[in-house]
């Protein structure tokens, strides 16, 4: 087997930038603990070896964990959570459409009902002016007092899902777009199997767990700390190598 | 004493060499369903060490025994220990214990992983993280249906409470001799089982590599030791040939 320290010194380096991607991984989830409908992501790290030759480490990609976040109450009744696969669609500025856990809705002054980041939310209804006491069913069948005081149902807000939702492309603002490794986007009635159900009065907390995210960091420290001393002494043995003659 | 010099130089080089596993060890000491490289030493040639008084005329030549001619890297093992289960709670994240391996399709063919770190893919198949196609027993991918999936112990995949399919797990006996280490956290191997014994799934959980951190730096240190012990011999033995050359060589 034929090696070179130098070949050495450049697992190490790979591991070393490895190591700093997953810390901003990590940072993001942290940043992130309290964030509604965030989901955590984890560096996903591969082996990398061709006919023998040991070649260090890979980070091959980075996977969300679409775990459900824990309900949590709220006072207000355009705090929509679901609990299930779907997210919500809202139409982002360029016109495509992104998807969301976050549901905490607010009426914008055109009285659309828009996101959290401002984006409006993608359903059949429209809120007229002079509506109030807006709530929604666990089907997503959205219902307010009209002018009059009378009630009257005004739209359905459907949900969507996908067959792969960890394959979603992060669009930041907690929005997420379709990609060809999440699959096509499958709309359905809130409720409905898969989709999950819809509960007003409610907030989706983050996934993040952070005992688990600080127990990842600690160990993230400790092997960043042996990446470097491996480093540093691949990096003695080739001054000794260098060194070999005598001055 | 030119035989002395690359006895050193030898151990220089097998130090190298293992430096380098070492190193990839390091690396991946956070890869899921990682198996240790072991590497091994071993003695390089033997040849004869002989004594020659200088006596003219006579065939004075005096054998007295052998004498080892350095070091070199032997063959690499993988340890096939268990490595520690991590928690994840990813409903598609596996493990394994004992000596049982999944299978997976990779464009090279059938290999054996450890590790089980799955996901479904946009056509619904249970593939690798890196997109290869996990096998059930008869070999074939594996398509769930939408829903709840859940493993039992023995490999069973149910999504909703009806069977899917059944994990394709190659279970050996001695996994060192069976399988041979092709890409990175892959091996070819047999296509069928040599045990009998029952394999254990996990579903939920991760297998962390089995590699151990304290033992990982100590033999750092024991490679840089031996590095700068054999690079000393290297320098003594040039000095000495200096001086027999500058010393010896003069008259008078």
């Amino acid at each position: 087997m034929s090696s070179s320290l130098f070949h050495t010194l450049n697992i190490s380096r790979q591991d070393i930038l490895s190591r700093l991607t997953d810390l901003d991984v990590s940072a993001n989830n942290l940043a992130n603990v309290n964030t509604a409908g965030f989901k955590t992501s984890r560096s996903n790290f591969q082996e990398m070896l061709d006919q023998k030759l040991t070649e260090g480490v890979l980070l091959s990609n980075t996977q969300m964990l679409t775990a459900q976040g824990s309900l949590t109450n709220s006072t207000n009744p355009l705090d929509w959570a679901i609990q299930g696969e779907g997210l919500f669609s809202v139409t982002l500025p360029d016109g495509t459409t992104g998807y969301t856990r976050d549901g905490q809705f607010v009426l914008d002054a055109d009285h659309k009902l828009v996101s959290a980041s401002g984006y409006p939310l993608v359903w059949d209804g429209t809120i007229l002016e002079g509506m109030s006491d807006i709530s929604i069913s666990s089907e997503g069948v959205v219902s307010a007092n009209d002018a009059d005081g009378v009630r009257v149902e005004v739209g359905t807000v459907q949900l969507s899902r996908f067959p792969n939702p960890s394959g979603l492309t992060s669009h930041g603002d907690n929005v997420w777009l379709e990609s060809d490794a999440s699959g096509a986007v499958q709309t359905g009635a809130a409720g409905a199997e898969n989709f999950g159900t819809l509960n007003p009065y409610r907030i989706e907390q983050s996934n993040v767990n952070l005992s688990q995210e600080m127990t990842h960091l600690i160990t993230l420290q400790r092997s960043f700390s042996m990446s470097i001393k491996a480093f540093q002494q691949t990096d003695t043995m080739i001054s000794q190598a260098i060194n070999l003659r005598k001055a | 004493m030119i035989k002395g010099l690359y006895s050193a130089v030898s151990a220089m080089v097998m130090n190298a060499a293992r430096q380098q596993v070492l190193s990839h060890n390091i690396a991946n000491l956070q890869t899921p369903g990682f198996k240790q490289i072991l590497t091994t030493a071993e003695d390089f040639m033997q040849g004869q060490s002989v004594y020659s008084p200088g006596l003219i005329q006579t065939d004075s030549i005096e054998y007295l025994g052998t004498m080892g001619l350095g070091t070199q890297i032997g063959p690499e093992f993988i340890d096939f220990g268990q490595g520690a289960l991590q928690d994840t709670g990813n409903p598609l994240d596996l493990a394994l214990q004992g000596n049982s391996f999944f299978s997976v399709k990779t464009p090279d063919g059938n290999r054996y992983t450890r590790d089980g770190r799955f996901l479904r893919d946009a056509d619904n198949t249970l593939v690798t993280v890196e997109g290869y196609q996990v096998l059930d027993d008869a070999g074939q991918p594996i398509t769930l249906p939408d829903g709840d999936v859940s493993v039992s112990s023995e490999g069973a995949i149910s999504v909703g409470g009806t069977a899917v399919a059944q994990l394709g797990i190659g279970v050996f006996t001695t996994p060192r001799t069976d399988l041979q280490h092709t890409e990175g956290n892959l091996f070819s191997g047999p296509t069928a089982s040599t045990s009998q014994d029952v394999p254990l799934v996990v579903q939920g959980y991760l297998e962390t590599s089995n590699a151990n951190p304290s033992q990982l730096m100590t033999q750092l240190v024991e490679v840089a030791r031996s590095y700068e012990a054999a690079q000393n011999i290297v320098r003594n033995q040039d000095e000495l040939l200096g001086k027999t050359i500058a010393s010896l060589g003069r008259i008078g």
